[in-house]
């Protein structure tokens, strides 16, 4: 039944809910239905651009949950990828243990690696951790690359996921096994950030020091927000080995680590629907313009020097990020945000 | 009330017809029938390897333009090239592998080994034929569905040590050699090569130092190479870095004194024009292709092209490799089709991509490649097509043959224990 004005609840379950009103539900179911049923309909190129997504967002979530949420910056993401993508290589490949215990050992490999490296910033913060997690970029890829176990800078081969008897062999069911964990890692995230847990992170990011007098302890909380941000990014880092089948650290670039904080700023800091946003809108915009426009450029414009559509590209990826963060610079989520509440009061949204 | 329901119809209507419209982003482009022959093309075009990637690129298109307006296609069927820039990013290179997949592609190429050891696992799984234009061990060793254009940098390592041995070392006791490595699978290819044969040919490795791609100074690493004394310095990397390595090694009085040698995925007329062609004078490289100007059958119709669409890449190697990787892709177009018809390719599955491999391929004997590189034959168990090299040496600036082709042995590294350890 409709309301005569605003969503009125009369239950503490009721104003808790993340999905409050109808409207949300239908939203809400629709959306799912669409993902899941997305593999009957689109290509499996296309199936491949999602599980990239997927396992994107899985990172990004946990680099929001370390940057947006608690304020430690960090520039290292890639490194900490990394790390669960090779733990997973290693138990799934030269221990032959199931998908499972590399999924979850990779996960806390790369949270306990996190923690080590997220003690600096207990002493130092903003741009001083920034480099401090930079050089965690550059050691972590350095002992991969010089570590027999890993298999050096020849890169190391990953078996298919399975779980039991299931063999994730096709794109589509490759898709539903990443879907489903991004689903409820972001499930997780938006609750992290309703409980004491959240909100301690976000005193912490708005004042460390009017925390720490509230009774917040830092040292904890910071660890814990690394241990969280990089313990994502360690599932990711797995599902990514088991995606592609191949690991060498070119894939794991500092590019990529600068690239996670572009979609998380994009996306909006400190929002469970940022990471979200951020990733897809940076991952559709790169495959849209290297397999799309760049051809189409090449193609419809042969009066242009060779190689110019290639070389227009990056500007325009580049210059797409830069208009977006002069024009919104509080990423995506605050325009849905804006968008949502002129929808509330439209009509007399003055 | 009325107009909010108004507005929420709209909108669900409006994300329907989205969601409705994005799958024929890909039916659209699935069209997989057609008189053509498709294959998959993707180069660094830009990011940090375009100075090797933008001529490659370029030449394979220029061939392929060349092959279907001069040559009528293969066998009368035009050549459908999916080509796209990878930017030497190994997540793009990914789903770009799975879109030539899905477009129907009958077979892939790369030109860098970094890209196709990222994108390799993905084609090996699906059956999906690849070849290298340079390629490392790991590639093929062991053997699956990636093919190497060329020798590999391991290759590259011994015939360079063998014709320095030969040809260049007069002093007595084992020479010593330090080695200068790009940080991935291209400097690594080298190592692995050194590993297993360098004290067979009685060579002492005194150093091994790396280097990433976008290094601007090694005058640190250099100078403790200089205080072991080497002989000779091996660099198995890209034209930017290795003239970074080679100028800093000229600046620390290293170079002219000791020999320095390079791998073919440096040894271009780039390196010479970054390193300056007084530096680089007397540097030693490898190469599997022939020079500009060499007189072979495919030079005249390709400097014409290159001339007239890129006459910025003109003298550049690079450009006769890729070149040379069309013509191969259209030869192993060519021998399927000879084994099966036309229908069984034309669908691009699974089935097409066997058939590439099987009858294509695998029954490609002493194909000449116009001349621009060593014979292409395949040998069981061996998926490097063409096995030869030539020894170089830039002299006045110009990059001038001292061999003629060299054969460079199988190693079958999957059989160390070392490998990929």
């Amino acid at each position: 039944m409709s309301q005569p004005c605003g969503t009125r609840n009369y239950k503490y379950s009721e104003d808790m809910a993340i999905l409050r009103t109808k409207t949300h539900w239908v939203l809400f179911v629709g959306l799912l239905v669409l993902l899941f049923t997305a593999p009957l309909y689109f290509s499996n190129y296309w199936l491949g651009v999602c599980n990239l997504i997927g396992i994107t967002l899985i990172a990004a979530i946990g680099l929001n949950i370390l940057v947006g949420y608690c304020g430690q910056l960090s520039i290292g993401h890639a490194g900490f990828i990394a790390v669960g993508a090779y733990t997973t290589a290693i138990l799934t490949n030269r221990l032959e243990l199931p998908f499972l215990v590399g999924l979850i050992c990779a996960g806390l490999v790369a949270g306990f690696i996190g923690l080590i490296f997220g003690m600096p910033s207990v002493r130092v913060k903003g741009f001083y951790l920034a480099i401090t997690t930079i050089a965690s970029q550059f050691i972590i890829i350095w002992v991969i690359n010089h570590w027999s176990l890993t298999g050096g800078f020849l890169g190391i081969k990953v078996p298919y996921a399975s779980i039991g008897g299931l063999v994730f062999r096709s794109e589509s069911s490759q898709f539903y096994l990443i879907m489903i964990i991004a689903a409820l890692c972001t499930f997780f995230a938006k609750n992290l950030a309703r409980t004491k847990v959240g909100r301690a992170f976000v005193a912490i990011r708005d004042n460390d020091l009017a925390a720490q007098v509230m009774g917040v302890n830092l040292f904890y909380y910071k660890m814990l927000a690394f241990f969280i941000g990089c313990f994502f990014a360690g599932i990711a880092g797995a599902l990514l080995a088991h995606w592609i089948g191949f690991l060498n650290t070119e894939q794991f670039s500092l590019t990529e680590s600068i690239l996670y904080i572009g979609m998380i700023i994009i996306g909006g800091l400190g929002t469970t629907l940022g990471p979200i946003l951020g990733v897809v809108f940076i991952r559709v915009l790169q495959q849209l313009l290297t397999v799309e426009f760049a051809p189409f450029l090449e193609k419809s414009f042969t009066m242009l020097p060779a190689g110019f559509a290639s070389g227009v590209t990056p500007m325009i990826f580049g210059l797409v990020i830069v208009l977006f963060l002069i024009l919104e610079p509080r990423g995506i989520a605050h325009r849905w945000a804006l968008f949502k509440a002129a929808y509330r009061l439209w009509p007399f949204s003055y | 009330m009325k107009n909010k329901r108004l507005l929420i119809s709209t909108a669900v209507i409006c994300l329907a017809l989205i969601m409705a419209t994005l799958p024929f982003i890909g039916a659209c482009e699935g069209d997989k029938e057609g008189k053509t022959l498709k294959i998959g093309i993707t180069t660094p075009t830009t990011g940090p390897a375009a100075e090797k990637g933008a001529p490659m690129g370029h030449a394979n298109l220029d061939c392929i333009k060349y092959i279907n307006e001069e040559l009528g296609g293969v066998n009368g069927y035009p050549v459908e090239v999916v080509w796209l820039d990878n930017a030497y990013d190994a997540a793009k290179v990914v789903t770009i592998v799975k879109k030539f997949m899905d477009e129907g592609c009958l077979m892939y190429s790369t030109s860098s080994s970094a890209m196709m050891t990222a994108s390799m696992e993905i084609a090996n799984r699906a059956g999906f034929p690849g070849m290298a234009a340079f390629s490392s061990p790991i590639i093929y060793r062991p053997p699956h569905h990636i093919y190497g254009q060329m020798p590999d940098y391991g290759d590259d390592f011994l015939v360079f040590a063998k014709y320095y041995m030969e040809n260049i070392w007069k002093g007595s006791g084992k020479p010593k050699m330090a080695m200068h490595l790009l940080n991935n699978s291209t400097g690594y290819g080298a190592k692995d090569a050194a590993t297993a044969y360098a004290a067979d040919l009685g060579i002492d490795i005194v150093a091994v130092e790396e280097h990433s791609s976008t290094t601007t100074s090694e005058m640190e690493s250099l100078t403790r190479v200089k205080a072991l004394n080497p002989d000779v310095l091996y660099i198995s990397s890209t034209p930017a870095p290795t003239a970074v390595v080679v100028k800093n090694a000229y600046e620390l009085g290293m170079y002219p004194g000791i020999t320095i040698g390079c791998g073919h995925a440096s040894f271009t007329s780039a390196f010479v024009d970054i390193a300056g062609a007084d530096i680089a004078e007397g540097v030693y490289g490898v190469f599997p292709t022939v020079n500009w100007g060499d007189d072979v059958a495919a030079m005249d119709k390709m400097t014409e092209y290159c001339q007239s669409e890129h006459p910025d890449d003109y003298g550049n190697m690079d450009y006769i490799t890729c070149w040379a990787q069309s013509l191969i892709m259209a030869e192993i177009l060519r021998v399927a089709l000879e084994n099966v018809d036309y229908e069984v390719l034309a669908k691009g599955d699974a089935a097409a991509w066997e058939a590439i491999e099987k009858q294509g391929i695998q029954k490609l004997k002493d194909y000449d490649v116009e001349g621009l590189h060593g014979p292409v034959s395949y040998t069981p168990g061996d998926n490097r097509l063409s096995k030869s090299v030539r020894v170089f040496q830039v002299q006045s600036g110009e990059i001038t043959p001292l061999t003629d082709w060299i054969d460079a042995p199988v190693v079958k590294y999957e059989e160390f224990d070392w490998f990929g350890q």
